[in-house]
C-alpha cells in the first residue's frame, strides 16, 4: 500500500511540474495561428542545403511546437514547397530548439547546465546533418506519401504554368486540346484535376476573420491539450513506476554502464513517446542512477523518434524513408553520446 | 445501425468530456494551491506557475463550455490537420480520470522506502549544488540542519575533523539494512524539481537502543555529539561485498520525536 502510494505521489508530483510547461507550449503553438503568415515565411526561406538546414533547424525557435505539432506544420511547409532539406531539418529539430523547451530542460536540470547545452547542441548538428543527407534528393515525391506527393505535383505543376506563362503568354488552347487529367465539375463541364486541385490547396488555407481565428485557436489549444496531456498520463505513470517498483541494482547495472545506459534510455525514450516540453522531467527521476550521456541520448532521440512520432510521420512519408531516419537519428545519437561520455 | 447512433451519441458527448477534464485539472491545481500541499510535490520555485495553470485551465474551460452551449446544435469541429494517436476520447478520460484521483487522494510524503531504494548517501549526488558550505561553516555546529551538515561533510569529507562537535539535526528514520541494530539512519530529501528528483541525504546515528524502538519513516531530533566509526560502507548495493569505511556518526544523547514537518523536503 505504501509503495502504491509513493508510486501516486511520485505520479502527480510530475503531473503538476509538467503541465504548466504543456499549458504553455500548446498556448504558444496554437497561437501560430493567429499570427503567423506561413507562405511569407516559406517565400524567403534560403534553398541552398546546408543554409537552408541550418535555418529549417532554428525555425523551431519561432515555433514551438513539440512532436506533434510539428508534423503538421512540416507537412504544410512540404505541400508548400519547401525544400526536403528545410522541411527535415525543422521537423527533427523543432520538438528541442524552441524557448519552452530548452525552459523546461533548464527547471529540470537547473545544477547541471551541461545537460541543456548537450541537448540543444546534438539536436541541431543531427537535425542538420539528416537535412544535407535528403537535400541530395532533390524530388520529394518519392519519400512523400502518394496522395502528399500528388499534391505536391500539382503545385509544381502550378508553378510550371506560372512560369510559362510569364514566358510566353501561351494562346489558350480548347480544352480538348490539352493533356492531363480531368475531373467532371458539377455543371457537366470538364475541368482539370491539377488545378482544380491546386486551388483547393489553396483554399484550405484562406484568409480567415477574426473571430474565425480565435476559434481556431481554441480548438487547437483544446486538442493539443487533450492529446499530449493523455500521452502525458501515460508517461508518468510508467516513470513512477519504475523508480518504485524496478530494483535499485538492476537500474544501477544497467544505468553505470556507459553504453549500456545509452541504449536503453533511447529504448525508453522511443517507448514512452512523451511530449519533448516535458521529457526533461521524466527524465530526471533517472538522473541520479543514469549517467549523464545517457540522458542526453534520452533527451536528444525522443522529441526526433518515438511511438508516436513514427506514427505521426507515416502520414507524411512512406516507411522506407521513416526506416531511414530512424536508422540515422539513431546512429548519430548514439555516436554523439558516446563520445561525450569518453571524452568527459 | 444502433451502433452507430450510439457512437454518434458518444461523440457528441466527446466536447463535454474535455471541458470537465480540463475543470478537473484547473481546479486541482488551485486545490493544491490553497491547500499547501504542493510542497509536497515540486520545488517552491514553480509554486506561481502552478497557480497560473491552475487559473488558465479554469478560464479555458469555461471559455469552451460557453462557446459548446452558444453553438450547440453544430457540433464542435475539430481541426483536420492533427492526427490522433489515442483513440477518441481515451485522452479526455485519462486526464479527467487522473485528476479526479488526485482531487481524491492526498499526495504522502515520500517514506524510506523510496530513500532505499533510491540509495542513501551522505555525500550530495552530481545533479545537486555543489556545497557553498563554507560560508556556513562558521556556523556553530550544533545550529547546522541535517542538510547543513552533509554539505559541510561534502566540502570537507574528513569525518575526523567533526569529532567531538554537538549536534542537533531533525530527519526522518530509515532502517538500513547494512548497519549494526543498534543504528538508525537520519535522513532527509533534497529537492531541486519535484519529488521525482528527490534525493535521500542523511547520517547514520548511533542510538542506546535497538532501532525496533523507532520504527522507519517517524521523525525524530536527535542531539548528541559527532564520532567517527568505521562502518559498513551502505552506499554499495546490498549485494556486493561489504567494504568498510571511516564515517562521521551521531552519537544520540536524546531522542525526541517530533511531527512530521509541514514542508518536509529540504531545497
Amino acid at each position: 500500500m505504501n509503495q502504491l502510494n509513493n508510486v501516486f505521489t511520485l505520479f502527480l508530483s510530475l503531473l503538476v511540474e509538467a503541465m504548466p510547461f504543456l499549458l504553455l507550449g500548446v498556448l504558444l503553438s496554437s497561437s501560430l495561428i493567429l499570427f503567423l503568415d506561413e507562405r511569407k515565411l516559406i517565400a524567403n526561406l534560403p534553398r541552398h542545403p546546408l543554409l537552408g538546414a541550418i535555418v529549417g533547424s532554428l525555425i523551431g525557435f519561432f515555433f514551438p511546437v513539440c512532436e506533434c505539432g510539428n508534423v503538421p506544420v512540416a507537412r504544410r511547409f512540404l505541400l508548400q514547397g519547401l525544400p526536403t532539406s528545410v522541411a527535415i531539418a525543422f521537423l527533427l529539430a523543432a520538438p528541442t530548439i524552441n524557448p519552452i523547451v530548452i525552459w523546461s530542460t533548464h527547471a529540470a536540470f537547473r545544477d547541471q547546465p551541461e545537460i541543456v547545452w548537450l541537448r540543444i547542441i546534438f539536436s541541431l548538428a543531427i537535425a542538420i546533418t539528416i537535412g544535407c543527407v535528403f537535400s541530395l534528393q532533390k524530388d520529394a515525391r518519392p519519400l512523400l506519401k502518394p496522395i502528399l506527393a500528388k499534391r505536391l505535383s500539382v503545385l509544381m505543376y502550378e508553378k510550371q504554368i506560372e512560369k510559362e506563362s510569364l514566358a510566353n503568354q501561351v494562346e489558350a488552347k480548347p480544352i480538348l486540346l490539352q493533356s492531363g487529367t480531368f475531373l467532371l465539375a458539377k455543371t457537366g463541364q470538364a475541368i482539370k484535376m491539377e488545378p482544380a486541385m491546386a486551388e483547393k490547396n489553396i483554399a484550405a488555407n484562406p484568409k480567415k476573420t477574426r473571430q474565425q481565428k480565435w476559434r481556431l485557436f481554441i480548438d487547437n489549444v483544446m486538442q493539443e491539450f487533450r492529446e499530449l496531456g493523455g500521452v502525458l498520463i501515460i508517461g508518468s505513470a510508467i516513470a513512477a513506476s519504475i523508480q518504485v517498483f524496478v530494483p535499485r541494482e538492476i537500474i544501477l547495472n544497467l544505468g553505470q554502464d556507459s553504453i549500456s545506459s545509452i541504449f536503453a534510455m533511447m529504448i525508453l525514450a522511443a517507448v514512452v513517446s512523451i511530449c519533448s516540453t516535458v521529457d526533461s522531467f521524466f527524465a530526471l527521476s533517472f538522473a541520479s542512477t543514469f549517467t549523464t550521456s545517457s540522458l542526453v541520448a534520452f533527451l536528444v532521440f525522443g522529441p526526433m523518434i518515438d511511438v508516436k512520432a513514427i506514427g505521426l510521420m507515416l502520414s507524411i512519408f512512406k516507411p522506407r524513408m521513416i526506416f531511414y531516419l530512424v536508422i540515422l537519428i539513431a546512429q548519430l545519437t548514439l555516436v554523439f553520446t558516446l563520445s561525450h561520455s569518453y571524452f568527459s | 445501425m444502433k451502433l452507430l447512433t450510439r457512437q454518434k451519441k458518444f461523440n457528441s458527448f466527446l466536447p463535454l468530456l474535455d471541458i470537465l477534464a480540463l475543470l478537473a485539472w484547473g481546479i486541482l491545481f488551485l486545490k493544491y494551491w490553497f491547500s499547501e500541499q504542493l510542497s509536497l510535490l515540486i520545488h517552491p520555485k514553480y509554486f506561481s506557475l502552478a497557480l497560473i495553470t491552475g487559473i488558465t485551465l479554469v478560464i479555458l474551460s469555461v471559455f469552451r463550455a460557453w462557446q459548446l452551449w452558444r453553438e450547440l446544435p453544430r457540433s464542435l469541429s475539430t481541426s483536420t490537420d492533427h492526427i490522433n494517436l489515442l483513440p477518441k476520447g481515451w485522452s479526455s478520460s485519462l486526464l479527467l480520470i487522473a485528476a479526479i484521483l488526485g482531487l481524491s487522494i492526498k499526495p504522502m510524503v515520500l517514506t524510506s522506502e523510496v530513500a532505499l531504494q533510491r540509495g542513501v548517501n551522505e555525500t550530495l549526488p552530481l545533479t545537486r549544488e555543489q556545497p557553498q558550505a563554507f560560508v556556513r561553516a562558521t556556523s556553530k555546529p550544533e545550529e547546522r540542519s541535517l542538510i547543513e551538515w552533509v554539505r559541510t561533510l561534502n566540502a570537507y569529507p574528513e569525518p575526523d575533523a567533526y569529532n567531538g562537535q554537538q549536534a542537533k539535526i531533525e530527519g526522518f528514520v530509515v532502517h538500513l539494512p547494512q548497519l549494526p541494530e543498534n543504528y538508525i539512519y537520519l535522513s532527509r530529501f533534497v529537492l531541486t524539481c519535484c519529488a521525482v528528483d528527490a534525493y535521500p541525504v542523511g547520517i547514520p546515528v548511533k542510538i542506546p537502543q535497538l532501532r525496533s524502538h523507532y520504527p522507519p519513516d517517524s521523525w525524530l531530533e536527535v542531539e548528541g555529539e559527532m564520532i567517527t566509526e568505521t562502518l559498513p560502507n551502505f552506499a554499495t548495493n546490498a549485494g556486493a561485498t561489504k567494504t568498510y569505511n571511516r564515517q562521521l556518526v551521531l552519537k544520540a544523547r536524546a531522542l525526541k520525536p517530533i511531527p512530521t514537518p509541514k514542508n518536509p523536503y529540504e531545497y
